[in-house]
């Protein structure tokens, strides 16, 4: 087993410090010297320190940050800074801890970033239920502003800028980018197409740069040690250090900062201490559960976003979600369908059908009324969402599913023949819905229609979803 | 506003080399080499396309994952497969996961045969499914208002009905409750989805969710056939298709004119065709007898209706009513003028422009389109409510502001719907918008205007003008030297009454002052208080006008309200009131009561039994409503649009007959032939008569009309009045209340064919008689 | 739960909702400024309308059709553009519920860790509701807070590692208003990464944000604090995992 690795702590620095959330330790500590530092170049040079740092978004695309930038349109007009702060992305905690406990070094890294982009309107987009971590943020913003660092003409330097913390309401499709938008502007949470990209027409139908916390948060730090230096830590294509929530079945789940392109195997049974004694990995998700699940042999694939992506998987939000062989595979994917079912915004149709139909396909090999050719078609459905919709929550749901049925399909067949066997239907009999699948596909579905008129969960209700429930009478 | 001129380029679909214009969306762009593209959300009238329905994937060379065919601007040299395995799959997945949740009602479905989930799934579908598991149930059909029914069971999510409601129409009602698959079209908290524009999203539903109440169950698609004509309803003139089934109209559908309409029309429109077929029409002529209406031959009535004509001679008046038709104008004209030397001829609402003055503001340089509101960088909006005046309009005006940044200025006595979406709202005292326009004129001027008295007439405010006149012709920059683009849409009101011809003047003066006239896409715009004002003025149906706004042949021509007067006062005898009702439509109805009740003879032209007619016709002739009728009408801007019968007259044999044959037939008891045998030769006659017109034919308008003014004829126009510099004086303050009535209107929705249609029963207590 | 909206037909003897009349809607002031100033925010009214629908929320208990009507009179739109907006996100009520919330979150992490058994518990303790006041308990989707998996957000405190033996004083403490599960609040967890903190810190004391909003008069104190501060020991974060025996026991293939 591979001793824990102490990384350079760039994020997590002493984050447990008392007071740390206020100005008068933060800037105790060197909070805002970044800021000064950054205001005294010319947003170029700024711009090119973030260029040479490498730094890729870390909310899950890993988009190169300074490139990102350079995106925004040049010239006088309203321009804005989103701060995508609506972490959603089950098993993903990071940004919690780094707003909670350190939320100037959000907003400094912010403004420099604004600075930079020549924006003069920003947004912090959190999500709604993070409550302390917003109220954190709202007090230090308050503090940020009395100091003059957000405002008119910050420190001198010419520099203006507005910034609000929004606070969501429970949506995990306001995390993609678009959603967020429209979200922010008073809207259902729907994604837009792309094109236009954000950086042309985002909010408002203004140019937009959208970050993620953990990626402004790195800002100051890239300012003081200079983009070159930056550079130096992690591997060539991922540098940095990278915040990892690591979360299910290990002993010391939490916030761990790593630096990029350690092997897998060291955050997990290193850092996170590995499944309970007597336990094996099963699967994991390296990159939030939206990432196809990569198996135990996989675990000494280097922790960066080219290595995961060649292992066919990805590093998303840096969100590694253990699962121990006490778990069946089913009921991974269940929770998986279900929730991209429920979170899905129901814009397109890919996405919106395929989620509801592939949970209901789940639910029948659970119990019982399923055959082996359902899988089949359960695959085939990943494959008519992957690609196909208009934003990535349907891909999120379908690479992970149809990681689960092409990884474990020996457990799935298993699974399916155990509830029949259970149910009471021999597997020569089969149920009345799989042989009506098997033999009179042709007939379409009406002609399938189980008997039952009141059809499936109420409408409105989120049946098998977890929904609402009244205690009481 | 600079307008799209794309320039063709050469792309590739399935092989083949096409030409599109460039930057149009493939799905558009494939139809150039006749390829399909299915589509569900996308509905270019809705604005920019949305991507959600996921049917139109395409593949594109260069381009690793499929794209949406509906949102990707088709460029020079680019390749496209619409035929590949890949995309058939996609589009065949699609249909699978849209029929997921969709009934196979279609036997029983309204929508059935006219469908495009139908056509798009035989022609894109798998024709298998593999969705097993029960689908989704609910109550249905629900009411989701007094026309529109909905099936949610049916809706696929397309958005389509909601963003009309959301960015089209704006009235916000309409919106999508939940998330995902549970999502479902609605309204707030069980309110019903009523708006004036809200039958549209009937047509625009490309399942069976939304289908018409009026409609539901009374025909198949293969029972029926589409006729297309005009929707003489209001002076809006959109262009629609009628649905006829054994000779009955039972639907109205748009027929999308981009010139007039953009595809929309408003409730009124979609549903007042109920009464074309309503128990209360009229369809035999009426004699009146001891005191009773009493249905009798065309021949009696004929021969009365001239004899009495013939008795009152040059006594004898005529009002012609809004859904006149050019031709039936022209030929009332001629019976008046030259069968019964009578000058008294109007069509006007509340009194006629100095002719110099009329054809000053008809001059065509100065003629803004319907389309100029939508392009135009400012649109004042005076003296009229679109919404009530001619609804389509305000949905124009709203996609100008949506879409192209348009900035609108409203100057009106209240609040409007449209002020929401106003740059700029000005108020002026009820009766005072000439006041209100001379005041701008004075504030457009250079130098130091005598603005704060003028203001105060017309009961604005100065720093609000100054504001208009900011908007309306902004100090020049260094980088935007085009010339800026201004139309001003106003109301016959404007130009009627006391102040009407200093109304006229300002509004030259301000047409002036901001160069309308060698601008391409400024103009003025009037809407008429009648459906064809425009086409009944060019037709010489006015007191001082021969056909083209010539010189009457015979001076001394009364207006409405003299001849009301003169009738009142015995010095006119008899009138003939073609499709008029002034009891309803002019002001002063105490006036035309004494005038009806005084005249010996009243000969009506009318559908309907309404108090003038009961109360004062002496010959009632049965008239045609627009489905039944042929000839042209003039839409506000200029464009000559025809009339085609989509019905057959009402009545049979002794029924209703056509507006031309009843006049020529009526001057030849006159001793008149017009040599009118069809209403192709009436058309002719009427092209003949006006020499702005001259060369035109039935053919040339076509479907989709023609505006006069791009024709080289229209250098017959007749020069107008010169402009002068000074101030036009008001008229002394004339009584206010009359001034007011005159300005005031009635709403196109209160008419005789609201009442008559069951479906729009519930707009009754929504009538209203607005100020202006 | 009776199926909201889709099997209703409207009421054709209603007026269509427009946007109301400010006349004939009262709407409480304090509800009015709140909203105002969240206007002020963005460069479009419109921007403010989760922020608005969420305070309106706290007014009314839910986003009743009354607690719509006000926030759509204030705000200038329609009460349907709000509803659309309210019933799209799982934190705004569209029916009434308790005062009290209970998050269970039921999301991958933390189920593995028995988060579906804490729920069920938790639904079951809380079915008499408390002092006749029914509580809102819903399974939630991952709440951002699987390092103290199973977990519960509780009027928006978060709490974990739960287990079904912490419920009962979960509810009494909603009930006596006191702090929620004080020793298994998130706010005072340390970081789990060993190496991140150079010092032996005392774990988080929430009185350090609290004085921070304190400090500012813009912000009210309630706003800026959330949960008394607490002292005393609690768990670490490396607390030991302890698998949940009975769970998944009969799916071991």
């Amino acid at each position: 087993m591979a001793a824990p690795v102490a990384s350079p702590k760039l994020l997590f620095n002493d984050i447990d410090e008392p007071g740390l959330c206020t100005r008068e330790v933060y800037e105790r500590r060197g909070g805002y010297d970044s800021l000064r530092a950054a205001l005294a170049l010319t947003p170029e040079a700024v711009l090119d320190q973030l260029k040479a740092s490498g730094l890729r978004g870390r909310g899950g695309a890993g988009f190169a940050m300074g490139t990102k930038v350079s995106f925004l349109p040049k010239g006088a007009m309203d321009k804005y800074l989103v701060c995508n702060a609506d972490e959603s992305e089950p098993g993903t905690f990071k940004d919690r801890e780094l707003m909670q406990k350190n939320p100037h070094l959000l907003i400094e890294g912010l403004i420099i970033a604004s600075y930079a982009a020549g924006a003069n309107r920003s947004f912090i987009y959190i999500r709604g239920e993070y409550v302390l971590q917003a109220d954190a943020l709202d007090a230090a913003l308050v503090e940020a502003r009395n100091a003059g660092y957000v405002g008119e003409d910050i420190l001198g330097s010419g520099h203006s800028l507005s910034l609000v913390v929004h606070r969501g309401a429970g949506a995990y499709i306001c995390g993609e980018e678009t959603g967020l938008l429209d979200s922010l502007e008073g809207k259902r949470g729907n994604p837009r197409l792309k094109p236009p990209f954000p950086a042309n027409q985002g909010l408002y139908q203004g140019p937009t740069l959208i970050n993620n916390v953990e990626t402004l948060s790195t800002v100051p730090t890239i300012i003081r040690m200079g983009g070159a230096e930056y550079a130096k830590l992690g591997v060539e294509t991922s540098t940095g250090t990278k915040l990892v929530s690591v979360s299910g079945h290990v002993q010391r789940p939490g916030n761990y900062e790593i630096e990029l392109g350690i092997p897998s195997r060291e955050i997990i049974y290193g850092l996170a201490g590995g499944p309970p004694a007597g336990r094996q990995v099963k699967c994991w998700f390296p990159g939030g559960s939206s990432s196809p699940v990569l198996k135990a042999e996989d675990l000494d694939v280097p922790y960066d976003f080219d290595s995961l992506g060649k292992a066919g998987s990805m590093l998303g939000s840096g969100a590694i979600i253990v699962v121990d062989d006490s778990t069946a595979i089913l009921d991974v994917a269940m929770k998986t369908a279900k929730f991209y079912r429920h979170e899905s915004c129901g814009k397109c149709t890919p996405c919106r059908e395929g989620t509801n139909w592939t949970v209901k396909m789940l639910e029948r090999i659970d119990v019982g009324e399923a055959t082996p050719m359902d899988l089949e078609i359960m695959a085939s459905v990943q494959e008519h969402i992957i690609g196909n919709c208009l934003c990535v929550l349907g891909d999120a749901m379908a690479m992970p599913i149809g990681s689960m049925i092409a990884k474990f399909k020996d457990e799935f067949e298993a699974h399916i023949e155990r509830a029949r066997l259970s149910r009471g239907v021999g597997d020569a009999a089969g149920s009345d819905l799989a042989l009506a699948a098997q033999g009179t596909l042709d007939a379409g579905p009406e002609t399938l229609l189980a008997s039952d008129p009141s059809g499936d969960q109420a409408p409105g209700e989120h049946a098998g979803d977890p929904g609402t429930h009244q205690g009481g009478a | 506003m600079p307008r799209p001129e794309p320039r063709t380029i050469t792309f590739t679909i399935d092989g083949q080399e096409v030409q599109a214009p460039e930057n149009t969306m493939l799905v558009d762009a494939a139809k150039h080499g006749d390829v399909e593209i299915p589509v569900f959300c996308y509905e270019p009238k809705l604005g920019g396309p949305v991507g959600a329905c996921r049917m139109c994937l395409v593949e594109i060379e260069g381009i690793p994952k499929l794209q949406t065919g509906c949102s990707t601007p088709v460029k020079d040299g680019m390749v496209v497969y619409t035929q590949t395995e890949r995309v058939k799959t996609a589009q065949q997945s699609v249909v699978e996961f849209l029929l997921i949740n969709h009934p196979l009602d279609c036997p029983v479905c309204d929508k059935g045969g006219e469908c495009p989930l139908q056509d798009i799934t035989f022609g894109w579908g798998g024709g298998i499914s593999r969705f097993i598991e029960p689908k989704r149930h609910f109550v249905k059909p629900l009411e989701l208002s007094p026309l529109i029914a909905i099936d949610r069971e049916r809706c696929i999510l397309c958005y389509r009905c909601v963003r009309f409601s959301q960015e089209i129409s704006e009235d916000y009602q309409l919106v999508l409750l939940e998330r995902g698959a549970h999502s479902y079209v609605s309204t707030f908290d069980g309110h019903p989805y009523v708006a004036p524009f809200s039958g549209n999203i009937i047509e625009l539903c490309p399942v069976g969710a939304l289908t018409s109440r009026p409609y539901r169950f009374r025909a198949r698609p293969w029972d029926i056939e589409g006729s297309g004509s005009v929707c003489t309803l209001c002076p809006a003139q959109c262009n629609v298709t009628v649905t006829v089934r054994d000779e009955r109209a039972l639907r109205v559908l748009a027929r999308q004119n981009d010139e007039v309409d953009d595809g929309w029309l408003c409730d009124k429109g979609r549903f007042a065709y109920q009464s074309f077929h309503a128990e209360e029409r009229i369809t035999e002529p009426l004699l009146r007898d001891g005191g009773q209406l009493r249905p009798v031959t065309w021949e009696r009535a004929l021969s009365e209706a001239a004899a009495g004509l013939a008795r009152a001679g040059e006594a004898s008046a005529a009002i012609a009513g809004g859904q006149t038709t050019n031709e039936e104008g022209h030929l009332l004209a001629r019976l008046m003028r030259e069968a019964l030397r009578s000058p008294h001829i109007d069509s006007r609402r509340a009194g006629s422009l100095p002719l110099e003055l009329h054809r000053a503001l008809g001059n065509p340089a100065l003629q803004a389109t319907v389309g100029d509101l939508e392009f135009a960088d400012a649109v004042l909006v005076l003296a009229t409510d679109p919404v009530n005046d001619a609804p389509i309009l305000d949905l124009r005006l709203r996609k100008g502001v949506r879409r192209h940044g348009t900035q609108l200025a409203l100057a009106m006595p209240g609040e409007t719907s449209l002020d929401p979406a106003a740059k700029l709202s000005l108020r002026f005292a009820p009766g005072q918008g000439g006041a209100f326009a001379v005041a701008l004129a004075e504030a457009l001027k250079d130098g130091d205007p005598d603005l704060d008295r003028l203001a105060g007439i017309a009961g604005t405010q100065t720093s609000k003008l100054r504001s208009l006149t900011e908007l309306l012709k902004p100090a020049r920059t260094e980088e935007d030297q085009r010339p800026r683009e201004v139309v001003i849409l106003f109301g016959e009101r404007l130009t009627s009454g006391p102040d009407g011809a200093a109304a006229a003047t300002a509004l030259l003066q301000i047409a002036a002052r901001l160069g309308m006239a060698d601008v391409d896409g400024a103009g003025l715009l009037e809407i008429p208080a009648a459906t064809n004002g425009r086409g009944l003025s060019e037709a010489g149906v006015l007191p001082n006008a021969g056909p083209g706004l010539s010189d009457s042949a015979l001076p001394g021509g009364r207006d409405a309200r003299a001849i009301a007067e003169g009738l009142a006062a015995g010095e006119l005898s008899a009138v003939y009131l073609l499709g008029s009702d002034p009891l309803r439509e002019l002001p002063d109805a105490e006036l035309w009561g004494r005038a009806l009740a005084g005249a010996s003879t009243v000969v009506a032209h009318a559908s309907f039994l309404t108090e003038t007619i009961r109360e004062h016709a002496d010959v009632v002739f049965p008239a045609e409503v627009y489905a039944e009728k042929e000839g042209t009408v003039v839409h506000p801007d200029g464009r000559l649009q025809r009339l085609r019968p989509a019905i057959a007259r009402a009545g049979g044999n002794e029924g209703v007959r056509a507006g031309w044959q009843v006049l020529s037939e009526l001057a030849l008891r006159l001793g008149l032939d017009f040599d009118v045998l069809s209403g192709a030769m009436a058309s002719k006659r009427l092209f003949e008569a006006v020499p702005f017109y001259a060369g035109l034919t039935l053919e040339e308008i076509g479907g989709r009309g023609v505006r006069w003014q791009e024709r080289d004829a229209a250098s017959h126009f007749p020069t107008g009045a010169s402009v002068a510099d000074k101030a036009p004086a008001l008229a002394a303050p004339a009584d206010p209340a009359q001034a007011r009535e005159v300005a005031g209107f009635r709403s196109v929705w209160d008419a005789v064919e609201v009442e008559h249609s069951p479906a729009l029963e519930f707009l009754y207590p929504h009538r209203e008689t607005v100020s202006g | 739960m009776s199926p909201r909206g889709w099997d209703t037909p409207v009421d054709l003897e209603r007026e269509p909702a427009t946007i109301p009349d400010p006349d004939t809607t009262p709407v409480p002031a304090d509800l009015r400024v709140e909203i105002e100033a969240h206007m002020a925010n963005y460069p479009d009214r419109r921007s403010a309308a989760l922020p608005a629908l969420a305070a309106a929320q706290r007014v009314h208990g839910w986003c009743s059709p009354d607690a719509i009507e006000q926030t759509a009179c204030v705000m200038r739109v329609t009460p349907a553009y709000l509803e659309s907006v309210a019933s799209f996100y799982d934190m705004l009520e569209t029916s009434p519920v308790g005062r009290h919330s209970v998050y269970v979150c039921t999301n991958i992490s933390c189920s593995l860790r028995g988060a579906d058994e804490l729920y069920e518990a938790v639904l079951k303790a809380a079915e008499g509701g408390i002092d006749g006041e029914p509580i809102n308990v819903r399974a939630f989707e991952c709440l951002g807070a699987c390092d103290i998996a199973p977990m519960a957000s509780v009027d928006g405190v978060y709490v974990g590692p739960l287990s079904t033996a912490d419920v009962p004083q979960l509810l009494e403490d909603i009930r006596s208003g006191s702090p929620v599960l004080p020793e298994l609040q998130l706010a005072r967890r340390l970081v789990a990464d060993p190496h991140a903190n150079s010092q032996e810190f005392p774990r988080h004391p929430a009185e350090h944000t609290a004085r921070a909003g304190a400090a500012n008069p813009d912000i009210a104190p309630e706003e800026a604090s959330f949960g008394a501060p607490m002292e005393g020991d609690r768990p670490g974060p490396t607390a030991a995992y302890e698998p949940t025996p009975e769970h998944h026991e009969e799916d071991e293939s």
